[in-house]
């Protein structure tokens, strides 16, 4: 294969090399620096279109679709409040990735998870005893405070660390929170996607999520406040 | 699950996992990015409509874009010819700054120059990751010739940077 053939396939079009120009490459010096220079101008390049998304696209476009369109959103209830609380927390860890409180990207992961894990998040739930929930909480540091029946409870990885995340009765309606002590917040956040909604709030170790169905009365942020005490 | 319900979860999906690329896509057609917000609007709600056309989930990327890029077509390129003049471009380049460098700016001005033709491909491309083969399918040319263009726009854009570096 003659050096221009591979210059040609390598600028068009560098993930689709075909093999001869792959092979190519590895022996030509020539074809070697051609490559250097072609990746230092295609990061250049990256950087330049790759421009900052608004951090309220989805929401908008999301309002814009309900505005226009005939049939009417609604998602399961209880249901998305337990699968969407494993999202939160691994939503969260991009927050604390991108170092940015403002590029809130849980919504982008709670659909998936609903496809991939929904089912086993409904699954899972049930009433548990208080001595394990007892038992969780220390594993935290943290003595958990949720005046109503939790009925799931669980120690989930977020990022390189884990979060307590639980689903209790909140004027009969399930609510999941979840305490996350190794993500750092500035401000309280809010969160409305997919039928759901709900907050996730600084705390003076980490940070705590409240989420639920967007037709359930959330508890007060103050709750949040009492709901995990430090050991 | 209901056929409505598993429509909207598709739908959701799309969304969340192709939004990001819709609206940069979008911005670097519109160089504005209210236009680039509302065409990317106008692109979900398009495609929330004929979501049933969509038959395999491996080509919804591409079946997006296409979208969005016959969406641009018809709403804004009528408008280009009132809104190209230096001013614009330029308050949409600041607009753009995500990179502050000189050698960023002089291929942002070359990428505002160069032809639709050969710039389409190589947005596809770059912040949509498709094959040659899909953008040849978005764009209606050949793979071959889709190949030939981002050749051509790279070499260009490359000799732009390649000055400003020396």
């Amino acid at each position: 294969m003659k050096c221009e053939n591979v210059e040609f396939e390598y600028i068009a079009a560098p993930d689709e090399l075909s093999i001869e120009a792959k092979t190519h490459i590895e022996s030509c010096a020539v074809c070697q620096r051609m490559v250097d220079q072609q990746m230092h101008f295609n990061k250049k390049l990256t950087d330049v279109l790759n421009q900052p998304v608004p951090n309220n696209l989805r929401h908008s476009s999301r309002e814009y679709v309900q505005r226009n369109k005939v049939i009417n959103w609604s998602f399961p209830k209880a249901s998305l409040a337990l699968a969407a609380s494993v999202l939160l927390a691994v939503g969260l860890v991009r927050v604390n990735l991108v170092n940015d409180a403002s590029g809130f990207s849980v919504d982008r992961l709670v659909v998936e998870h609903f496809e991939h894990d929904g089912a086993r998040s409904m699954k899972a739930s049930h009433v548990i005893a208080p001595t394990q929930l007892t038992e969780l909480g220390h594993s935290f540091g943290v003595q958990v405070n949720l005046a109503s029946e939790v009925s799931f409870a669980e120690r989930c990885p977020i990022g390189d660390s884990y979060g307590l995340h639980m689903v209790y009765q909140f004027k009969g309606q399930p609510v999941t929170v979840i305490y996350m002590p190794d993500i750092q917040l500035t401000t309280t956040l809010p969160f409305h996607y997919s039928g759901l909604h709900g907050w996730v709030k600084p705390l003076e170790k980490g940070s705590i999520a409240v989420i639920a169905d967007s037709d359930i009365d959330l508890p007060s942020e103050e709750y949040a406040e009492n709901a995990v005490e430090w050991i | 699950m209901g056929q409505v319900k598993r429509k909207e979860l598709d739908y959701e999906r799309l969304v969340l996992v192709y939004s990001d690329e819709l609206f940069r896509y979008s911005l670097w057609l519109c160089r504005d990015k209210s236009m680039a917000e509302d065409l990317v609007q106008e692109t979900c709600l398009r495609a929330w409509k004929s979501l049933d056309k969509l038959k395999e989930n491996s080509s919804s990327k591409a079946w997006l874009m296409t979208i969005l890029r016959n969406e641009h077509a018809r709403q804004y390129a009528r408008y280009r010819p009132e809104m190209v003049d230096l001013d614009l471009d330029l308050v949409s380049l600041k607009d753009t700054d995500n990179d502050t460098s000189s050698e960023a700016f002089a291929l942002k001005m070359a990428l505002n120059e160069l032809a639709d033709e050969y710039k389409e491909p190589l947005l596809l491309q770059v912040i949509c990751g498709l094959s040659c083969e899909e953008i040849g399918r978005v764009c209606n040319i050949t793979k071959g010739a889709a190949m030939t263009r981002l050749f051509r726009a790279k070499k260009k854009l490359r000799d732009v940077l390649q000055a400003e570096e020396g």
